[in-house]
This record gives structure tokens, sequence and C-alpha cells, in this order.
């Protein structure tokens, strides 16, 4: 079962998809997707009333989708320009999912997107607060979220243990 | 008219998005000038006759809001016509750049946004002489 906060999370992830890089993805994976390498890594450090990390891994072949639908089939074809758009994809996302789960009041500031040379996302055995898998075009995307310091201010979490929602 | 613009923004690839959609807005433009913060942002506009501003909050050196807040302490530049971009959710943040005077467009945007934004901040009211939008936002060549 999905929390709010991982429905929050697909929201801003499919709308950031969908409005930004011109992609639609899917909640059910075909075997094509479901199959495809999470290969590449970018992640958005966030600081404000809570502090953590946006990480979005993509499959590879994703890469030149990705930056052709945002800038053009010329400038897709180089891999810095390519890295760079995924990586204003996840700044899009993550900008637009903190008002959905701390409060439209929150002020965060966003560090720019880095690259993690493990590919990976936590710190030890850090778990995220929200996660989601999506089919995009032939391959799949990983979101997750997570929250070192500051998770009882959620509003999302807060409406969760309320029984709000 | 015809608009001198310049872009401030830390992002390569979003300063590129933003001159697509601007080109495709239908707005003329005379010019695009580009920054990656807001200190280099200041030094184009001490160097170059600029008409409006897209401006970007996260960045390194000097962020969107300090920008903004020398460009109104600045007889030179106080009027001028800013528009900040951003992904910016915070409505606290948001209402402190509109009581300076910018307007809001939010991230991502289609051609069609950025042009009704343009025209209201600069004033530009005949809004049939620049035309319509010169492609709509599903039929761009992406």
């Amino acid at each position: 079962m999905s929390t709010i906060t991982d429905q929050l999370l697909r929201r801003a992830t499919a709308s950031t998809f969908e409005d930004l890089a011109f992609l639609f993805p899917d909640d059910e994976l075909s075997e094509a997707q479901a199959n495809a390498p999470l290969d590449i890594a970018v992640r958005v450090e966030f600081h404000g009333p809570v502090r953590g990390r946006l990480v979005l891994r993509v499959s590879s072949t994703l890469m030149p989708a990705i930056a052709a639908n945002m800038l053009g089939e010329e400038q897709a074809q180089y891999t810095p320009l390519q890295r760079d758009a995924l990586g204003e994809v996840a700044n899009v996302i993550c900008g637009n999912l903190l008002p959905l789960i701390a409060g439209a009041d929150a002020v965060f500031r966003l560090d720019a997107p880095s690259w993690p040379a493990d590919r990976g996302s936590a710190r030890g055995d850090d778990r995220p607060l929200a996660s989601l898998v999506l089919g995009v075009d032939d391959a799949r995307a990983e979101v997750s979220v997570f929250v070192f310091s500051g998770h009882e201010l959620l509003d999302s979490e807060r409406a969760v243990a309320t029984g709000a929602i | 008219m015809a608009f001198n613009v310049l872009i401030v923004d830390d992002s390569a690839v979003m300063r590129t998005m933003i001159v697509r959609t601007l080109k495709l807005s239908g707005v003329p433009i005379a010019s695009i000038h580009e920054a990656s913060n807001g200190e280099e942002g200041l030094r184009r506009l001490h160097d170059e006759w600029i008409d409006l501003l897209l401006l970007d909050i996260n960045m390194p050196v000097m962020n969107g809001e300090e920008m903004l807040t020398h460009i109104r302490a600045d007889e030179r530049t106080r009027d001028l016509a800013v528009i900040v971009v951003s992904t910016e959710g915070s409505e606290t943040r948001l209402a402190a750049l509109q009581a300076m005077g910018a307007a809001i467009v939010r991230k991502p945007f289609p051609p069609e946004i950025l042009r009704h934004t343009i025209l209201h901040v600069t004033g530009v009211t005949d809004v049939d002489y620049y035309g319509s939008v010169a492609a709509s936002s599903d039929s761009l060549d992406f």
C-alpha cells in the first residue's frame, strides 16, 4: 500500500516527466521496462525545515530521449548535456515535491544536482521516506526521497499520523 | 518594440530551454543574453541594455533574491521588468519576490504562459500586434 508521500512523489514525478521532458511514465512496467538497468543516478540535496535528498535513477538508454525532448535533437547527442538535462529533471521533481510534503510556507534551498560515483543514494542503511519506480519508454526510472532531519515537520506525515488522510 | 532579454540561471540546460520557449512564444526578441548567477547577471545588466530579466532563484555565488534586491536598489534598474522562473514552491518566498515587483512562472512552463507573463510585466497591451504564439506546446519539434 502506498503512503500519501508516495502518492505525492508520484504526482510530482509524473508531471515533471510529462511537462518538462514530454515523456509519459507508466505505473505498470512491461517486461522490458522491468529488466532495464538503473545505471545512472543523480541527486539533489535540500535544506530547510527538513533536510534530505532526492535521488533519481534511470536507465542510461533513456538519457538521449530526455535530452532530445528538452533541448532538441542537435544538442541531445552531447553526453554532458544529457547529464545536465537529467539533473534538471531531478531538480524540478524536488522543487515541486517539497511544498506538497512540507507545506506551501516552507522555504527550502536546493543544491545543484550531483552525480554520485556509486550510483547509489543512501548513507549506510538509510531508508527512503518514499520511493517509486515508473516505466518510461522501454526503460525505467526510480525516484526516492530521503529525509535526514525534521521528519516530524512534514505535512504529509502529520496527515497520515492524525488520520486526516 | 523588440525585447532585449537577460536570462540568469545556473543550469545551462534550463537557459537553453528558456531560449527555445522564448522564441516559440511569439514575443519579438531583439537580443538574448545569458548569465549563470546573480553576480554575473548584474554585470550584464551594467554592460547591456536589457528590457526584460528572466531570473532563477537557487543559484551559487549570488541567488535570485539577492540579485533582485540589488536591481531594485539601483536607480538605473529599479523599474526593470523581472520574471522569476523557478521551481520554488514556498508561498512565503514567492510573496517576497512579488513584493519586489517580480512576476512568477513555475517550471516547467509552456510558451503561452511565458508570453502572457511577459506582456503583463512589460505593460504591453497591444497583444494583437504581436500575433499568436509561434507554435503550440504540443507541436514543438522536440
